[in-house]
C-alpha cells in the first residue's frame, strides 16, 4: 500500500512537472552550429541563456556538427534531405555554417533571405557578408565573427620572426624542423598556410580570390607546389590544428600557423606559454567568417530572426565574440568598439594590428579554385 | 516431432531482423559498392573513381594493408603470450595480477586511446620524457612516434585485450590432462604452449585475429588523430573526400578497396568455420 501511494505521488509530481515544463518552454529554437566545440559552447553557455532570459517561454537547443567543411556538410545534407522529402517545415531554425558550404546552400535554395528585415542587418559591412568564396550571399547571412590564421612563434627562440613567406623559407632552410604545420587533411590552419603559399607563389592570387573561375588558371601552379614539396622536407608535420598548438606548447616546434582565436583562448587558459606571439605573413594569410543563416523553411522564422539580431548586436558582439571568445567581430568593428573597454580592445589587436589585418588578411580562394588547389596539393606535394 | 515455428510463423518472426539488416546494412553496402563505378561527369559507369583513388592514395592503400597486417600479427603474438601465461603460469600472484590488468584497454574507446597516445608518444611526450630521465635516450635523439608506428602501437594496445580474452577463454576450456602429462614428461612451458596448447585453440586464435583485423581496418579516429601529415590510412582519405570535396565517388572506390581487404579476412573466417565442420561461430 505504501509503495502504491509512493508511486502515485511520484507520477503526480511527474505529471505536474511536465505540465509546468510545457507552460514554461512552449517553443524550442533549434540551432545547429558548425565549427569547433568552442562555438557550441558559445551558444550553450552564453548566447542561449541570454536569449532565453529575454524571451520567456523559449528554449534554445543547440547541436554541434564539427569543424571545417565536414561539419557544415552535415547540416547541408540534413536540409537537403528535408527539402527532397518535400516537408512543409524543416526542423532547424538557425544554422551556423562555414563559408564554403554557405555558398553551396544559397545556390541550392536552402536558405532564407532575411538580413534586411532585422535591425542589425545594416552592420553587416564586410566583404564576406556579401560574397562567400565567389557565391553571392548578400542578404542571406550575418557574419557571426571573423577568424584569422597567423603564424604563432616563441619569441625566446626566434628573436626576429619572418614577416613574409620568402623570409620563412630562408628561415626554414637555416633552421630545419623548427617550423611545423598540419598539412591539408588535419584542419584548416594547415590548409590556410598552403593557401597563403599559393597566394605568394601561384602567380594569380587576385583571380583566385575574386574570380572568375577559369580552369586554365590552376594549371600554372606546378612550380609553386614543387617548391612547397621541397619546403615540406624541412618542416615537422603536426596532428591537427590543436596538434600544432600542442607541439608549440611542448617546445617541439618553435613556430607554426594557427587560428588566432584558438591561440588566444589557449593562452588565456594557460595551455600555451604566455610569451607566445603572432604574426601574419605577407603577402597574406586567409581567414574566414562563420555565418548565421536561416533555413528556407524554418519553423520559427520570426524567433530565428530575433535570435540572430541579438547575436549580432554590438553589445553581444563585444561581450561574447570579442571578450569571451577572442574572435574578431563579425559586424562593423566601429560599432563594436564603443561597447568595449580599451584594455580588451587592445588585447585583441596586440600582436596583429588592424593595419596588419587590413593589409594581410585574405579570404580563402573561390570554391572551384580551392578544390583544384587541394587536389593538386594531394597529387603533386603528397605523392 | 516438435516443430516450434514452422513456415510462415518463423518467417514473420524473422522479418523485422531481416528488414533491419536489409535496409540498414545490405542496401547501403550495395549502393556504395555500385556507386564506386559511377562516373558523375558522364553519368556512365566506368573505373574513373578507381583510377583517381589509386593515383592519389595508392601509397595510403599499401600503408593501410601494411599497418593492419602488422598490428594483427603483433596482437596475435602478444595475445598468445598473455593467454599462455595465464593458462600455464606458475606464480599465482603474477597470474592473478596479469588477469586483472590485461583487460583494461578493452573499456577505453578508440578515440580516447588515440588522444592518450597523442600526448604519450609525442617527441616531448611522456614516453620520451621518461626515457630521458632514465638516461636511456639523449634529448636530441628523441623522436616523435606520431606516424604509422603510433597507429600500430595504439591498435595493438587497444585490440590486444580482446584477442587475449578470447584466446585465454579457449585455453581455459581445454582438457588440462594433456598439459599435465607433457609437463610430467619434462616438456618446458614454451614447448607445451606451442606444441600442445596452440594447435588446440588455433580456431579461436584465427577468429580473434580476423575480427581484430576488421576492427582496425575501420578505425577512423586513431589515424586521424595520430598520423601527422601523409601517408595516412584509407578511412581518413574517405572522410577527406566526402568532407572536403563532397566527392562520394572516390570515397566509394576507396571503400570498395577496404571492403576487398576485409572480404579477404571474411573468406578466411568462413573457411575456418567450414573446416571445423559447421557454421562459423
Amino acid at each position: 500500500m505504501k509503495l502504491l501511494r509512493r508511486t502515485l505521488v511520484v507520477s503526480v509530481a511527474l505529471a505536474l512537472g511536465s505540465l509546468a515544463g510545457t507552460a514554461n518552454a512552449q517553443v524550442t529554437l533549434n540551432v545547429i552550429s558548425g565549427g569547433s566545440q568552442n562555438m557550441v559552447d558559445y551558444v550553450t553557455d552564453y548566447l542561449g541563456p541570454l536569449f532565453e532570459k529575454q524571451n520567456p517561454g523559449v528554449k534554445v537547443s543547440v547541436v554541434g556538427t564539427g569543424p571545417d567543411d565536414a561539419g557544415s556538410q552535415k547540416m547541408m545534407e540534413k536540409l537537403q534531405a528535408q527539402k527532397s522529402a518535400g516537408m512543409a517545415t524543416w526542423d532547424t531554425d538557425v544554422i551556423v555554417p562555414n563559408q564554403q558550404k554557405t555558398g553551396e546552400m544559397v545556390r541550392d535554395g536552402l536558405l532564407l533571405k532575411y538580413r534586411d528585415s532585422i535591425p542589425t542587418g545594416k552592420y553587416a559591412v564586410s566583404q564576406s557578408a556579401k560574397m562567400a568564396l565567389g557565391v553571392d550571399v548578400d542578404g542571406y547571412v550575418m557574419p557571426m565573427f571573423e577568424s584569422q590564421t597567423a603564424l604563432a612563434y616563441n619569441p625566446d627562440l626566434i628573436k626576429n620572426p619572418p614577416a613574409s613567406y620568402d623570409e620563412l623559407r630562408s628561415f626554414v632552410a637555416k633552421n630545419p624542423k623548427a617550423f611545423g604545420y598540419n598539412g591539408i587533411k588535419g584542419g584548416m590552419s594547415g590548409v590556410a598556410f598552403v593557401v597563403g603559399w599559393m597566394y605568394a607563389y601561384g602567380g594569380n592570387a587576385q583571380a583566385v580570390q575574386q574570380g572568375p573561375y577559369d580552369a586554365k588558371m590552376s594549371a600554372g601552379w606546378q612550380k609553386a607546389f614543387a617548391d612547397l614539396k621541397s619546403f615540406n622536407q624541412q618542416v615537422v608535420f603536426t596532428p591537427g590544428n590543436a596538434g600544432t598548438l600542442d607541439m608549440l606548447n611542448r617546445g617541439e616546434i618553435a613556430m607554426g600557423p594557427v587560428w588566432v582565436d584558438m591561440f588566444q583562448t589557449w593562452k588565456a587558459e594557460g595551455r600555451l606559454p604566455p610569451n607566445m606571439k603572432l604574426k601574419i605573413l605577407s603577402p597574406g594569410m586567409p581567414g574566414q567568417p562563420y555565418y548565421y543563416a536561416i533555413p528556407a523553411k524554418a519553423r520559427n522564422v520570426e524567433l530565428a530572426k530575433k535570435f540572430i539580431a541579438l547575436a549580432t548586436s554590438p553589445q553581444v558582439q563585444a561581450e561574447g565574440i570579442v571578450k569571451r571568445f577572442n574572435w574578431y567581430p563579425g559586424i562593423d568593428a566601429n560599432v563594436v568598439k564603443p561597447a568595449l573597454d580599451t584594455k580588451t580592445w587592445n588585447q585583441l589587436f596586440v600582436d596583429v594590428t588592424p593595419a596588419d589585418l587590413a593589409k594581410n588578411a585574405k579570404p580563402f580562394p573561390l570554391a572551384p579554385y580551392f578544390k583544384d588547389l587541394r587536389e593538386q596539393y594531394e597529387s603533386q606535394v603528397q605523392n | 516431432m516438435h516443430r516450434p515455428f514452422a513456415g510462415w510463423t518463423g518467417l514473420a518472426l524473422l522479418l523485422p531482423a531481416l528488414l533491419m539488416v536489409g535496409l540498414l546494412f545490405v542496401y547501403p553496402l550495395g549502393f556504395s559498392l555500385a556507386y564506386a563505378f559511377r562516373n558523375e561527369q558522364t553519368g556512365g559507369w566506368d573505373l574513373t573513381n578507381f583510377a583517381k583513388a589509386f593515383d592519389l592514395y595508392g601509397r595510403d592503400i599499401a600503408l593501410t594493408a601494411g599497418v593492419t597486417v602488422l598490428s594483427t600479427a603483433l596482437v596475435g603474438v602478444l595475445a598468445i603470450a598473455i593467454a599462455g601465461y595465464i593458462t600455464l603460469g606458475e606464480n599465482p600472484r603474477a597470474v592473478k595480477a596479469l588477469r586483472w590488468i590485461y583487460r583494461w584497454p578493452l573499456f577505453i574507446p578508440f578515440v580516447v586511446a588515440a588522444q592518450l597516445m597523442r600526448t604519450f608518444l609525442a617527441k616531448n611526450g611522456m614516453l620520451n620524457n621518461t626515457l630521458m630521465s632514465l638516461d636511456l635516450v639523449e634529448p636530441l635523439q628523441a623522436i616523435s612516434l606520431l606516424d604509422w608506428r603510433g597507429v600500430v602501437i595504439t591498435f595493438v594496445w587497444k585490440q590486444l585485450p580482446f584477442a587475449a580474452l578470447l584466446i585465454s577463454g579457449a585455453m581455459a576450456a581445454m582438457d588440462r590432462s594433456l598439459m599435465e602429462s607433457a609437463r610430467g614428461l619434462g616438456a618446458g612451458r614454451l614447448r607445451i604452449l606451442i606444441e600442445i596448447v596452440l594447435p588446440q585453440v588455433q580456431a579461436t586464435v584465427w577468429v580473434s585475429l580476423i575480427l581484430s583485423f576488421v576492427t582496425m581496418l575501420s578505425a577512423l579516429s586513431v589515424p586521424m588523430m595520430i598520423i601527422a601529415g601523409t601517408p595516412t590510412l584509407l578511412t581518413v582519405d574517405m572522410a577527406w573526400r566526402v568532407n572536403s570535396y563532397g566527392d562520394y565517388g572516390v570515397a566509394n572506390a576507396l571503400g570498395f578497396v577496404s571492403f576487398a581487404m576485409s572480404g579477404l579476412a571474411a573468406w578466411f573466417y568462413l573457411r575456418q568455420g567450414m573446416r571445423e565442420g559447421g557454421l562459423p561461430k
